[in-house]
């Protein structure tokens, strides 16, 4: 059978794939009864009904008459460089300190555009990590430590 | 007269020096990101939540709503000047707005805006506030079974009056509403869905939902299609309307305003749906225009603009009276309420009233300093327009970051945000509207918990929500609403008044 609507098709499928997780994972919890829910009596009923939504998307994915079902080309630069950018500041806050892990957020999301230019990216980190100093420890007082672990006291 | 006295209450709070910075502080960041072209004021309230934290809550809810409509208002400099909607519910005044741009009355169409949209904004104001005391008085009447009938009918509304696939939107809905139980179970106290991570144990982060979806996916949509800006810069014009624009103008703001306060009052309404309606309705109702709709009509500024301020305005009812957040937007403002620890609902108004008339009486000063700060310094938002994204989203993002992560000083939020970038990002691929999603998260929990109880008290028979008489007809009307729409020559229409603007 042919896809029509990969969008739809798709979309279908990942809505079912999340009901079915749900339905799952609420097995280990207690159902209760109709008068006295246990935890997993709503969430089970939810993704039950996002399995049978899921399986209605999909199914019209692929009897859909349109033109325009293909989906998009995913862009995994920007995609990769954003988000990789805000784990690394993730991951780097605690040990490497706001400073290191801000040069982290801004040169590495910077990549993920097409006009990259060095100097800029530079330029661009210290006016930010002079802004955040100033706006976000001296200003706001936030708790956070600003040095990595070594040039702590 | 109770209302003078409450709204006295409420401008001696909103007076306050420090509430009127917050004030001018929200309206001036909210603009500042509400300018930047793909920044909606979803994704600008979600970037901005943290700010608030470390405010006292009337405080933070006045800057969040200052946040608000000034990120509105800068999505409609954007959708004027560089024909790039910040914001959905902008779309519509890109049409006109950019035309007349192009002919050099840029000037004329912002001011137009600016002064629309606070007439507009005064106007829901005073609706808020005067229909504040009986909709409390209604929602007392409420048990379990209302609520959640009322919360389908809420989340009902929302799906159909959004553009794109009815059932996409409700599986969204859904989808969200499952997100918002992971986290402690309040009855029975086991974590659901946590996978032994105790930083689930108090649920999903609900500004890492926000801002992942929103925020982040925008950013990298944003960076897929690069470049085509064109800034009408040099040419804003003189910025008073001449006679003509004025006469044309007026008569719209004032039936955009009628039509956005009624719209914006219904479940799934707000800005967007108000915007559209009322561009529609200016089509339909002008003859002869001159210019033509779409080729710079003053009209097709003033109407849509009115509108989807005065339904900005007045879709803080349902949320400030019930509890029930009618659109996105409020759902951020619900969660913002419960970091604070003040559950929204009829309560508030009795608990709480200088936060409840104080925020009131703040969105009037909101919207006036809304007319004072962007017309002056609209020179200062089209020298932001020119900052090239390459140096702008880098920045948004140490923003994002650092915000979440002084929400609970925890970086496992930061990591979360960026799983929920990932997500966002395929929703954006897959074309399944974001906003039903962080609507059915807030609403996830309440619903269960009405759900619960309903049931208790009914001893297990689900009828109770058929034999009540509250809520059999807001169950009724959800039920109605999906019939209509499912109807194929309104569906046909619906389409349509979605794509017209394409």
């Amino acid at each position: 059978m042919q896809i029509r609507d990969a969008k739809d098709f798709w979309s279908g499928v990942m809505f079912a794939g999340f009901g079915v997780f749900f339905v799952v994972f609420a097995r280990q919890y207690d159902m209760g009864t109709a008068a006295r829910m246990g935890p997993a009596f709503f969430p089970t009923m939810l993704g039950g009904l996002l399995l049978l939504l899921g399986a209605v998307v999909a199914i019209r994915g692929l009897t859909a008459q349109t033109k325009d079902g293909r989906v998009d080309r995913f862009h995994f630069k920007p995609l990769a460089f954003v988000l990789g950018a805000v784990v690394a500041f993730g991951l780097l806050l605690r040990p490497g300190g706001l400073l290191v892990s801000l040069a982290a957020l801004v040169m590495i999301s910077s990549f993920g555009s097409d006009e990259f230019r060095l100097r800029d990216v530079l330029l661009l980190t210290v006016f930010l990590a002079v802004l955040v100093m100033i706006v976000f420890i001296y200003g706001l007082g936030m708790t956070v430590p600003v040095l990595p672990v070594f040039l702590r006291d | 007269m109770d209302l003078i006295d409450n709204l006295a209450l409420g401008f001696s709070t909103a007076l306050t020096f420090a509430n009127l910075a917050y004030a001018f502080a929200g309206v001036l960041i909210g603009t500042l990101i509400g300018v930047l072209p793909g920044i909606g004021p979803i994704a600008t309230l979600a970037m901005l939540l943290p700010m608030t934290y470390s405010l006292e809550p009337t405080s933070a809810l006045i800057m969040l709503a200052g946040i608000y409509y000034g990120a509105q208002y800068g999505g409609s400099t954007t959708a004027i000047l560089v024909n790039l909607p910040g914001e959905s519910s902008s779309v519509v005044t890109c049409i006109d707005g950019y035309q007349m741009a192009r002919r050099g009355r840029a000037g004329a169409a912002l001011a137009t805006a600016a002064l629309g949209s606070f007439f507009a904004g005064t106007v829901g104001t005073l609706i808020l506030a005067a229909l504040a005391l009986p909709m409390v008085e209604l929602a007392f009447k409420f048990g379990p079974a209302e609520y959640f009938s009322l919360m389908v009918l809420g989340l009902i509304g929302a799906v159909v009056l959004a553009s794109g696939s009815l059932v996409k939107a409700i599986a969204m809905i859904v989808l969200g509403l499952l997100l918002g139980l992971v986290g402690t179970d309040v009855n029975s106290g086991v974590a659901r869905f946590n996978f032994d991570v105790p930083e689930l144990a108090d649920g999903i982060g609900f500004v890492s939902v926000a801002m992942g979806v929103f925020g982040f996916a925008e950013i990298i949509a944003n960076l897929e299609h690069k470049g085509q800006r064109q800034v009408f810069t040099d040419k804003v014009g003189k910025l008073l309307p001449n006679r003509k624009e004025f006469m044309d103008a007026w008569p719209a703001v004032l039936r955009g305003t009628a039509l956005g306060s009624v719209l914006g009052v219904l479940p799934g309404g707000g800005a967007l749906l108000a915007a559209f309606a009322a561009y529609t309705v200016e089509k339909k109702v002008t003859r002869n225009p001159d210019p033509p709709f779409g080729q710079g009509n003053i009209r097709g500024v003033a109407a849509p603009e009115s509108a989807n301020n005065a339904g900005a305005q007045t879709s803080f009812i349902p949320m400030l009276t019930l509890g029930i957040p009618p659109n996105a937007v409020m759902a951020l403002m619900v969660g913002a309420m419960t970091i604070h620890n003040i559950q929204p609902g009829p309560q508030v108004m009795t608990s709480n009233p200088s936060l409840f008339w104080g925020l009131i009486a703040s969105m009037w000063i909101g919207n006036l300093m809304l007319v004072v700060l962007n017309l002056p310094l609209i020179g200062i938002w089209v020298q932001l327009l020119k900052v090239p994204y390459r140096l702008l989203y880098p920045a948004i993002l140490v923003f994002c970051c650092i915000g979440v992560y002084s929400i609970n000083n925890n970086s496992f939020d930061v990591l979360m945000t960026a799983a929920f970038g990932a997500l966002g990002y395929l929703f954006y691929k897959l074309r399944c509207e974001p906003a039903p999603l962080i609507l059915g998260f807030i609403l996830g929990p309440m619903m269960e918990e009405n759900l619960r109880r309903a049931m208790l008290l009914s001893r297990g028979d689900p009828t109770v929500f058929f034999t009540r008489p509250l809520s059999l007809t807001l169950l009724l009307m959800a039920a109605a609403l999906v019939v209509i729409v499912a109807l194929p020559q309104i569906s046909r229409t619906r389409e349509e008044a979605f794509h017209e603007v394409d």
